[in-house]
């Protein structure tokens, strides 16, 4: 402790105010617990402000954009121009709104909200350095602590973010205006997400993956939907290719990539967006001073209430190994550890994570694939739906992709589901309420869905699953 | 190879526990499906317990002479089969193993140990401390809901509550209360789970000790182990403890204050018998009964010479049908002619409800003394049958009553009762009503009695009747003229002949 430093305490002390912090403050806070949330950079973390939010808001608008220029076959007829600064200013706004929310919601609930970079002193207390010069720091005793740091973005070498032209998502999400000619490195769903949504702002975009195929660990037929989808956009997909670096010359920058055999390729860009994973932040807070050790990837291992080893503190969100890095993933998990410091009978038990990939056709998925049901031990029994067959589908003009539902065949219980299509980040939702409600395929099947909408695929499905569809050949 | 548990089910409509009576298998036996496993006594009858499957019999999981909950594993069955994947989880059956036991189905203990139940399902099964995964569900396709946690919770508890049962069964929770100085070796040890060999077993069932409640001697696998030097210490502290306290009762000079300290420390030395199974089921019934119920007794005499007359002729009749004609068809039938006189007295009590229910079907118990205890066999619609027929089926009943191969279902739905006292002997009595019926009636020997006949006194056959009814229901004169009507009927038994 420095001389005059008078350390203060709380009961749970929350470090990072993302979607898993945030949500543990207001929990823990909720339940009548003395709590502090420390925050070094913006409430809502990533998700609000440089991922989820401000990149569907992307999404949305790159869409509306395309959607509006290309819809001659409805009769409609029109040439949109984007302007990419009031575009930003719009986005801006939402996450605006949206963070100004979180800081207004944790007041209300009662948390002591704290901005500085937290470091553990020991066990029981972190020194917060406050941001900028001459702010100072102080010392905050906990009888609890929630880690919630997130995670950043992976820089892979030759590519330095710090470079005006590469980008990080982060980067790309903040742009004002858009480049001609977009290289992505890396097909996953944030490349995925973003080479879709500048395609449709009108950059030309190439796609370099080191893998065979965009979307690691989606089926192959729901890659192929949005690959299809992908491609009649103009994108240009390399499979087997690694960026190995950059140069400036005067036509823009030339990105140079590898295969396995050394074989090298040059792609004309402006700018070249990394979006190859993210890592956990927990090499920030000299966790080995609270006796906590992350594992070589940054990770921390907690039990089913998210305890790590050190029984009073806790982590949550990306920084949690065996979770995937989900901000839905991070809230819950930050619920789970407020309540059960306030010792409410919890635990992460969740059946199903459900994910969504804002692409086009958009992905959704929960639970088990079929072939996972089948590791499992399940005998699987799967019904699929087409969105060519929704009515509601095609009067969106969008009917690529299916719902496939997968169950077990000897007790009815939904499994999971693979969703490809339309809304499928919203039609998810019910099967993940299926799942951890034990519904059976015929639960599904009976229930009455909205005429028309794109819901009723997925009954359809449970249908087709139990070889009673209607408006497709059973399987 | 699959390791199957199989739990005690229920063997009876409502049975919570059975007195595991005798084993029929032992540790190595190959059992077949529908082989009797054990012979179980719950508080209704004695049941033979069949085996559900095919296997070598694994382990034996209660002793003879041990009451067992309902649900509890009494034996583990090793079943072939050639899913090597599933010995793992069987060979050290779990919690989650145990949840699959009951069913034949063995998907789910391949799939993960998968346990479908609701979000809020999960957090109550926390909430009681309850494993999902030992519970089977209830749901659809064995979904787990709220009350089957619930169900699991209260069992547990349950579970719980029979470790000091078992001792008092073995009569040494009196020692607990007794001068810990006089015997401390004395002190129950009372666990759930004991290490011994069985020949150690054997010892303390001789010594009629719970193995369960003599100190552990040293501990293995971090299980109590007791040894046969512990059991016999432990019997002969117990054998003292009784002793010390039989003296000290005999020693108290006065007697209101050697009662009051009798009852204080639990009853006295002598030999102890286990209150429990039937006994415990008569004592349950009969205490519930008087307490629920305010009984009125109402003694009659009827004289009954022209029943034996014509019961005299009637007997050689039926021999030749070989029927046993006794008195109780005749009782019967005049009974059922006045219940349907005095509907009240053949009706319940539905306290919940707080409606009296008239019954519309005339269900006859015959109270049976047996070996075990009081048992009451039913002529289900007795109404409906001839005297033969209800002689027959009441001689049956009465004879599998007796040899305790008596079904729950045929001792289950009476509507009145009939004890018959007067094969042993006394004339009056006040009998107990079979909860929840609303009353019983209880003959006396048919004796021979001077009375007054056309003003001769001359030798009749006397039989005397004691009624017994709930006054909640039936006031003293339905109760006397419903009895007036028997009376008419037994000693004029043409009359029958029109019932």
């Amino acid at each position: 402790m420095v001389v005059g430093d008078i350390a203060t305490g709380t009961e749970v002390l929350v470090i990072g105010a993302g979607p898993g912090g945030y949500v543990a403050a207001i929990r823990a806070a909720q339940q009548g617990l003395d709590t502090t949330l420390v925050e070094k950079d913006a409430y809502g973390g990533t998700c609000l402000n440089y991922g989820c939010i401000p990149s569907k808001a992307l999404i949305t608008s790159a869409d509306l954009a395309h959607e509006a220029g290309n819809a001659e076959e409805m009769g409609i007829h029109a040439d949109p121009v984007v302007d990419m600064s009031q575009l930003r200013d719009w986005k801006d706004g939402v996450v605006n709104q949206l963070t100004g929310g979180v800081e207004k919601l944790c007041k209300a609930n009662g948390v002591n909200l704290v901005e500085g970079t937290a470091r553990f002193k020991d066990e029981n207390a972190v020194r917060i350095a406050h941001g900028g010069e001459g702010q100072g720091s102080e010392t905050i005793e906990f009888e609890h602590c929630i880690i919630a740091t997130g995670s950043r973005v992976i820089q892979i070498p030759g590519f330095d973010f710090a470079d005006e032209q590469v980008w990080s998502s982060r980067d790309a999400l903040a742009a004002d205006t858009v480049p001609d000619r977009l290289v992505v490195v890396g097909g996953g769903y944030i490349g995925m997400e973003l080479s879709t949504t500048f395609a449709k702002l009108g950059s030309e975009v190439t796609v370099v993956e080191m893998l065979d195929d965009i979307l690691p660990g989606y089926e192959s037929d729901v890659a192929r939907v949005v690959r299809k989808r992908a491609e009649d956009l103009g994108i240009d997909m390399n499979f087997g290719e690694g960026a190995s670096g950059w140069r400036e010359d005067d036509d823009g920058i030339m990105v140079t990539t590898e295969t396995e055999d050394g074989e090298e390729n040059e792609y004309r860009a402006d700018k070249v967006l990394v979006a190859v994973g993210r890592s956990p932040v927990t090499d920030t807070m000299e966790l080995e001073n609270a006796g906590l050790e992350a594992d070589e990837r940054g990770f921390l291992s907690v039990d089913d209430f998210r305890r790590t080893d050190v029984e009073h503190i806790y982590a949550v969100g990306d920084i949690v190994a065996d979770t995937p890095m989900l901000a839905h993933v991070a809230s819950k998990e930050g619920i789970v550890a407020a309540e059960h410091i306030a010792g409410e009978p919890v635990a992460f038990d969740s059946q199903a994570v459900p994910a969504a990939v804002f692409t086009d056709p958009e992905i959704g998925t929960v639970g088990m694939t079929e072939d996972e049901a089948e590791e499992m031990g399940f005998t699987p029994l799967v019904g699929q739906m087409p969105f060519t067959a929704s009515g509601r589908a095609l009067t969106t003009g969008h009917a690529d992709g299916f719902v496939r539902i997968v169950a077990d065949d000897d007790s009815g219980f939904i499994l999971g589901a693979q969703i490809v299509g339309p809304e499928a980040s919203e039609l998810v939702a019910e099967v993940a309420l299926a799942i951890e409600m034990g519904a059976t395929l015929e639960d599904v099947a009976s229930t009455i869905h909205t005429h028309p909408t794109l819901a009723e695929a997925v009954m359809e499905a449970a249908e087709n699953a139990l070889g009673q569809a209607i408006h497709t050949l059973n399987r | 190879m699959a390791l199957k548990e199989f739990k005690l089910p229920d063997v009876g409509e409502g049975v919570a526990e059975g007195e595991l009576v005798t084993w029929h298998v032992a540790p190595g036996d190959e059992v077949t499906e529908d082989q009797v496993l054990a012979e179980v006594e719950t508080d209704k009858a004695l049941v033979d317990v069949p085996s559900p499957f095919n296997g070598t019999v694994n382990e034996l999981f209660a002793e003879e002479g041990e009451v067992v909950p309902v649900g509890n594993v009494i034996i583990t069955i090793q079943v072939g089969g050639d899913e090597a994947d599933e010995t793992e989880t069987a060979a050290a059956p779990d919690a989650e193993a145990e949840s699959e036991a009951e069913s034949a189905d063995t998907e789910s203990d391949e799939t993960g140990g998968r346990v479908f139940a609701a979000p809020s399902v999960r957090r109550l099964a926390r909430e009681l401390d309850v494993e999902l995964g030992s519970i089977d569900g209830s749901g659809p396709s064995g979904r787990v809901t709220e009350n089957d946690v619930r169900a699991a919770a209260e069992a547990d508890e349950a579970e719980e509550d029979s470790g000091p049962r078992n001792i008092e069964i073995n009569g040494q929770s009196a020692t607990e209360k007794r001068d810990e100085s006089a015997a401390p070796s004395a002190e129950s040890a009372d666990r759930d789970k004991t290490l011994a060999a069985p020949a150690t077993r054997a010892l303390a069932k001789e010594k009629g000790v719970d193995i369960d409640a003599v100190p552990a001697t040293e501990m293995r696998d971090g299980e109590a182990f007791v040894s046969p030097a512990a059991v016999s210490e432990y019997a002969e502290a117990q054998r003292a403890a009784q002793a010390a306290d039989a003296d000290a009762v005999a020693a108290e000079p006065e007697a209101g204050t050697a009662t009051a300290e009798t009852a204080e420390a639990g009853p006295v030395a002598g030999e102890r018998i286990p209150f429990k199974g039937v006994r415990k089921a008569i004592a349950d019934q009969m205490q519930r009964s008087k307490y629920t119920a305010p009984h009125v007794t109402h003694h009659d005499e009827v004289d009954v010479t022209e029943l034996v007359e014509l019961r005299s002729q009637l007997k050689p009749v039926a021999e030749e049908r070989d029927t046993k004609l006794t008195y109780m068809p005749f009782v019967m039938k005049a009974v059922i002619a006045a219940l349907k006189d005095f509907p009240y007295i053949n009706s319940q009590l539905d306290e919940e409800n707080e409606e009296i229910v008239l019954r519309e079907d005339y269900n006859i118990g015959v109270a049976t003394a047996t070996d075990a205890g009081l048992m009451v066999p039913v002529v289900h619609d007795a109404d409906r049958k001839g005297m033969l027929q209800i002689a027959d089926e009441m001689n049956e009943l009465v004879e599998k009553a007796r040899t305790r191969k008596i079904s729950p279902n045929e001792m289950r739905g009476g509507t009145f009762t009939i004890t018959n006292i007067g094969g042993i002997g006394g004339e009056y009595a006040t009998p107990i009503i079979n909860y929840p019926e609303v009353a019983i009636l209880a003959l006396g020997a048919i004796k021979d009695k001077p009375r007054v006949v056309d003003g001769d006194i001359v030798p009749r056959k006397i039989l005397t009747l004691s009624l017994s009814f709930d006054h909640r229901i039936v006031d003293g004169a339905q109760g006397a003229r419903f009895t007036n009507r028997i009376k008419e009927l037994l000693e004029d038994p043409k009359l029958l002949v029109l019932e």
